[in-house]
């Protein structure tokens, strides 16, 4: 069975290093990639984001089977390195106070229904 | 320059906190510092919470105020009143909760079992009867001033507070009700520490002279842009001790590929979009000019406590003084909810440029309190635009003043 939505199985490959526990766990990955590594990350998903985004409009949190769960993390780890494209060129936000100095201390749940 | 952009000029509009350059001392002496503690965090309204995290009768939470080392319990009683306690136990002083939040009946101390009903009422004592003289009336949590302004709860650690939090919150808390603060439901938090003094960092929340430069390559398009090459602000109002920012938004503004994706699946617009939703009917005192390129106003409440407030999402900034060269910087984002899976992804990307974008104002910090402390800059000279931080030394130093008049010759 695919890790996937059948009509977003070309992701499966990503799916081992950007479906993240967790925000805090987005952010790490995110610091402490390497800028290839990134870019094509957002190229590849950025090319099916419009269609992914439509198919997840139509699904609503706390009720999505894992194949969905997978496909909206694979969204939410874009939504972290954007910015690391479009802003800054490279992965660290430049010219910061460090990021592990200010730390998540309360997150939204990535999945959970919300109210 | 856009003809919508403030002109120069806004000082003067408050005579009272003049033009001339401002000493930087109150920035570092431990002298002040301790005085600032007396007069104004002892005194103050501050900001703990919201009545969403305390929704139900025994629902609790317990706030450590870095400050003071206090740990203070807000509880909502069984008559659906929220209180507060020192988390203090009468019997030996350990504190009574360990959990930062929690539903109970009781508060059972874990350390000789002393347990108090939520009316802060001591409501148990095992082998009571081995106590000489034990009076239980008087051995109650001791209470500590509460109450609420738009579910926002606020506490004073004065034990008889000289205004009540609608005196103190004044024309910018009435101006300011109204807003559908309730809807902000999804919430995130970030923390750490700084090494600067708790009013430098407020400072650099409360001006967007550094935006075209600071923020080069974030969001000066979104708050700057080609209308407004020099960060000028809609406005800047004084309803002392609070102070309000009016920030421009460019309207022109073309978001980038991921980003503009986010802004069309988000909950509400976000902070960083410059844009407005129509939907939201602001209260009087939220871009009290009205103005059309408005994207968000930064709401300073005295004296640690600034709400960041666009139409479709908001943030606060608490800052905790930890001495005078050292704050605790909360920041807390408050998002609609994802009506769809799509909007999760809307409100990640809120998160994320939010965290970046604060990440680089954090950055000047440290090195502006080293460069006070080493005496190398010893008076700021303020943009005209800068003037809410000339408001907040003004309101300071008056506060300080005005206390140890009224308070400290009585004590003599």
């Amino acid at each position: 069975m695919s890790r996937l939505p059948a009509e977003f199985a070309s992701l499966d490959h990503f799916v081992d290093d950007w479906v993240l526990s967790d925000s805090r766990a987005r952010s790490t990955k995110r610091f402490g990639s390497d800028y290839g590594e990134v870019r094509e990350f957002y190229d590849q998903m950025l090319a099916v984001a419009p269609a992914v985004l439509e198919y997840l409009s139509a699904r609503q949190l706390g009720d999505m089977d894992e194949p969905d769960e997978r496909l909206l993390k694979l969204m939410l780890s874009l939504a972290e390195i954007g910015p690391a494209i479009e802003w800054y060129e490279e992965v660290r936000v430049k010219d910061a106070f460090p990021p592990h100095r200010f730390t998540l201390t309360q997150q939204i749940p990535d999945c959970a229904a919300q109210e | 320059m856009s003809a919508q952009v403030a002109p120069a000029d806004l000082t003067l509009r408050y005579p009272e906190v003049g033009t001339g350059p401002v000493p930087t001392d109150i920035y570092y002496q431990p002298e002040f510092y301790d005085r600032e503690l007396e007069a104004i965090f002892k005194r103050a309204w501050l900001c703990v919470g919201r009545v969403e995290q305390i929704a139900s009768p025994g629902d609790f939470f317990v706030k450590e105020i870095g400050t003071f080392e206090m740990s203070i319990l807000i509880v909502r009683g069984k008559d659906n009143v929220v209180r507060g306690f020192h988390n203090v136990c009468q019997h030996r002083g350990n504190h009574i909760e360990l959990e930062k939040s929690g539903n109970c009946q009781l508060f059972r101390c874990p350390f000789h079992g002393w347990a108090y009903a939520l009316d802060g009422t001591l409501a148990g004592v095992p082998d009571a009867e081995a106590f000489y003289d034990l009076k239980r009336e008087d051995k109650g949590l001791p209470t500590v001033a509460v109450d609420v302004w738009e579910g926002f709860i606020f506490i004073n650690l004065d034990n008889a507070p000289e205004q009540t939090l609608e005196e103190f919150l004044g024309q910018q808390g009435r101006d300011l009700a109204g807003y559908p603060f309730h809807l902000g439901t999804n919430t995130f938090e970030y923390e750490g520490i700084v090494n600067c003094n708790w009013k430098c960092m407020i400072d650099s929340f409360c001006e967007t002279y550094h935006v075209p430069i600071l923020h080069k390559r974030s969001i000066i398009d979104t708050l700057a842009g080609p209308d407004n090459p020099f960060g000028r602000v809609l406005d800047v109002r004084f309803k002392a001790p609070h102070r309000t920012i009016s920030v421009v938004g460019n309207m022109a503004y073309q978001p980038n590929p991921v980003q503009g994706l986010a802004f069309q699946y988000a909950p509400g617009p976000s902070i960083t979009s410059g844009s407005v939703d129509e939907k939201t009917t602001l209260p009087k005192g939220l871009n009290e000019t009205r103005a059309e390129n408005w994207s968000i106003d930064v709401q300073a409440f005295f004296p640690n406590w600034l709400i960041v407030i666009g139409s479709g999402m908001y943030f606060t900034h608490q800052m905790w003084p930890l001495g005078p060269n050292q704050v605790i910087w909360q920041m807390r984002g408050f998002l609609r909810p994802a009506t769809n899976a799509a909007m999760r992804f809307g409100q990640e990307n809120s998160m994320v440029e939010l965290r970046d974008a604060v990440l680089e104002d954090g950055n000047t910090l440290e090195r502006i309190q080293r460069s006070m402390n080493q005496g190398l800059i010893k008076e700021f000279v303020y943009h005209d635009h800068e003037l809410a931080l000339r408001l907040q030394h003004h309101t300071v130093v008056n506060w300080v003043a005005d206390y140890e008049r009224r308070f400290q010759s009585v004590k003599r």
